[in-house]
């Protein structure tokens, strides 16, 4: 058996697509790519923040203080236009006359001793996932209406030391339990597994197609077989590679993830990474380890299942395929809000796992739980290889 | 010495293959399952070179599968030197080399690799497979290029390397299913050769090929495979007075034809 895994591994070791698929990819590329998504998301929202909105104003007279304001925000250009209808305003938006129109009703007096609500409109497309224009105008009328508060609580004979009584009678001061791990935890630790058990088979199916299916093609596995060696040698060697090739896969990323994000920190002065790390103790990282293997190991006995039964390498690709998505569906579900791990979701192979990783890195795990994810999966493992092993014994699979 | 007695095989046939009208001819068609081959006898002693012919599709690489245990017969007995192969099919590994038409290699090891990986396999020490290499590499000239990965040789030098490997733990029966099948005619000179050194150190070799000419030249005993029954087993001289005219051709016909009477 391990005649047949060190040459497995040798050859793999030659292989260029393999290193690309296990040690480029996540030493480089993939750091370089979320790199390059930060960027464009900060330039996005940078020049969003940036925007000039042009805007006119109905009746701006009726309130000088705001619509000074306004004129002097950096962010708003005013334009004129003689329209004054709600339906015209409107028109003129979605025909980019102007981006926001402000209609202030004729008879609104900011100095009336009358306590009447005043009915302003604001007219603007809001489609946008970064509504600036709301957020400007929001903050320059709450300012404004404070001030305008202020005038008519006096007018009414509230002092200045009551007006915080009147104007928010209950003031909360919030204490909150959770460790700071523990929000980091919730915030990254999904992730972690998001990012971790596709990293498992990834690094895995690459090499399982090339020792299964790869071999039937070039017309090795004939010879293989009529070794003095048992099929199930064979296939455990086979196997063990594949396990390798998966857990080496996973860890190398999490080490360059780490040495790029602690790099990138020291840069810009983010201690994020090691925060996070230094939160995760050697038992905790140990045992994300252990429950990473046995999943490793059943993704490593089922690709290598497909990729035996396939006639050639195109083939392994369709059937390895399908398995990716089945895989990422218990890792979608493992960071939606509100699930966490039970007895029942403990048994529910990926999704035990996922679910697991992300208590761990929050630190709030039962450890009687996570024994039941650990026997769950390493009780999947070994039905899996089993599987595998006879699977490899069949003269219908081998000689397709 | 190796003896085959009676043997058979059949396989499943898939519900989605579709058989043409000439394959549901085909007397081998038995209910749900295909017999690809149904009584295959004969042997070859010590020293003796016997050509396996049929038409495509006969089942003579069934046969040879068989032979080198990478197939399980259902039925029939094959034995190397009074050895039952199916009772023990570890040990009997040992004693057959077995060549492929495909001749695969693994292309990112060398040379040297390819041939010391099967030697491991047939768990030979580190000496006596160094040994065996060397001699291997000397008796092949092969020493020029040992050292190169096997995705970068030419069919021939690959077709030598397979060779070696097929023998590098000194089997006492070889098994060569169509080995000169699409080489060019060096390549199958080397093939030729090396069959003949097999001869002169009296290892029996068992060889499938559609080329009368190789079986003329090498083979001391002819056997003829058609519907997966082995319809003539006899020596060459046998073989080529079964028509009058001596030519080998006629007589392969004769045989086929006189089976499908």
């Amino acid at each position: 058996m391990w005649q047949v895994y060190l040459k497995e591994l040798t050859e793999l070791l030659r292989d260029k697509k393999t290193l690309m698929f296990v040690i480029l990819l996540p030493i480089l590329i993939f750091p370089v790519l979320f790199g390059i998504m930060g960027l464009v998301m900060a330039n996005v929202s940078r020049q969003a923040e940036a925007e000039e909105h042009r805007y006119v104003v109905i009746h701006a007279d009726r309130a000088a203080e705001f619509t000074d304001s306004l004129f002097y925000h950096k962010n708003f250009k005013q334009v004129t236009t003689e329209l004054t209808s709600v339906d015209e305003l409107k028109q003129a938006i979605r025909d980019d006359k102007f981006d926001v129109a402000i209609v202030i009703p004729a008879d609104f007096d900011a100095s009336a001793a009358n306590l009447d609500q005043s009915k302003w409109q604001l007219i603007h497309n809001s489609s946008s996932q970064l509504d600036m224009i709301s957020k400007h105008f929001n903050e320059l009328l709450k300012g404004y209406s404070q001030k305008l508060q202020q005038a008519k609580l006096l007018a009414l004979g509230v002092t200045m030391e009551q007006m915080p009584a009147v104007l928010e009678p209950v003031k909360v001061e919030r204490v909150n339990t959770a460790e700071s791990r523990e929000n980091i935890g919730e915030l990254i630790g999904g992730w972690i597994a998001y990012l971790l058990v596709p990293l498992c088979l990834v690094g895995a199916s690459y090499p399982a197609m090339d020792i299964g299916a790869g071999e039937k093609e070039r017309g090795t596995l004939e010879t293989l077989l009529i070794c003095p060696i048992s099929r199930t040698a064979i296939v455990l060697g086979k196997f063990m590679t594949v396990l390798t090739t998966g857990l080496v896969a996973a860890l190398i990323t999490v080490v360059s993830f780490g040495g790029w994000g602690y790099i990138i920190g020291s840069m810009m002065g983010v201690d994020i990474v090691a925060k996070a790390m230094s939160t995760l103790g050697f038992i905790d990282l140990s045992l994300i380890l252990a429950l990473l293997i046995p999943l490793t190991a059943i993704f490593a006995a089922l690709l290598l299942s497909l990729s035996i039964y396939a006639r050639s390498y195109k083939e392994a690709q369709n059937y390895i395929g399908p398995l990716t998505m089945v895989v990422f569906m218990p890792l979608v579900v493992s960071i939606l809000p509100g699930i966490e791990l039970n007895w029942k979701l403990a048994m529910v192979p990926v999704l035990n796992v996922a679910l697991g990783i992300k208590e761990l890195v929050k630190g709030t795990i039962e450890y009687s739980l996570l024994g039941v994810v650990l026997l769950s999966t390493l009780v999947l493992a070994g039905a899996m290889i089993a599987f595998c092993v006879s699977w490899f014994q069949k003269e219908k699979v081998l000689f397709r | 010495m190796i003896q085959i007695q009676q043997l058979a095989k059949s396989f499943a046939i898939g519900k989605q293959n579709k058989l043409s009208d000439s394959e549901k001819n085909d007397v081998r068609f038995g209910g749900d399952r295909f017999h690809s081959v149904r009584n295959v006898s004969f042997d070859c002693a010590a020293g003796e070179v016997l050509g396996l012919l049929g038409p495509n599709g006969a089942g003579k690489t069934t046969t040879l599968r068989m032979l080198s245990t990478a197939l399980q017969p259902d039925n029939g007995a094959v034995m190397i030197d009074g050895q039952d192969v199916i009772k023990n099919p570890l040990q009997a590994r040992k004693r057959i080399g077995f060549l492929s038409s495909s001749t695969g290699l693994y292309g990112r090891l060398t040379a040297r690799e390819n041939i010391a990986y099967f030697g491991r396999l047939h768990g030979m020490a580190e000496t006596e497979l160094n040994q065996r290499i060397e001699e291997l590499l000397t008796l092949l000239s092969m020493h020029e290029f040992a050292n190169r990965r096997a995705d970068n040789m030419s069919t021939g030098m690959k077709q030598k390397t397979a060779i070696a490997r097929a023998v590098v733990h000194s089997p006492k029966v070889v098994i060569l299913d169509e080995p000169t099948t699409g080489l060019d005619i060096m390549t199958v000179q080397t093939v030729l050769d090396f069959i003949q050194s097999l001869k002169q150190q009296g290892t029996p070799v068992i060889f499938s090929t559609h080329h009368l000419d190789e079986v003329a030249t090498l083979c001391d005993r002819v056997v003829v495979i058609n519907h997966g029954v082995s319809a003539f087993n006899g020596s060459l001289n046998e073989f080529r007075e079964l028509t009058g005219s001596g030519d080998l051709r006629q007589s392969f016909l004769q045989v086929i034809q006189r089976e499908a009477v």
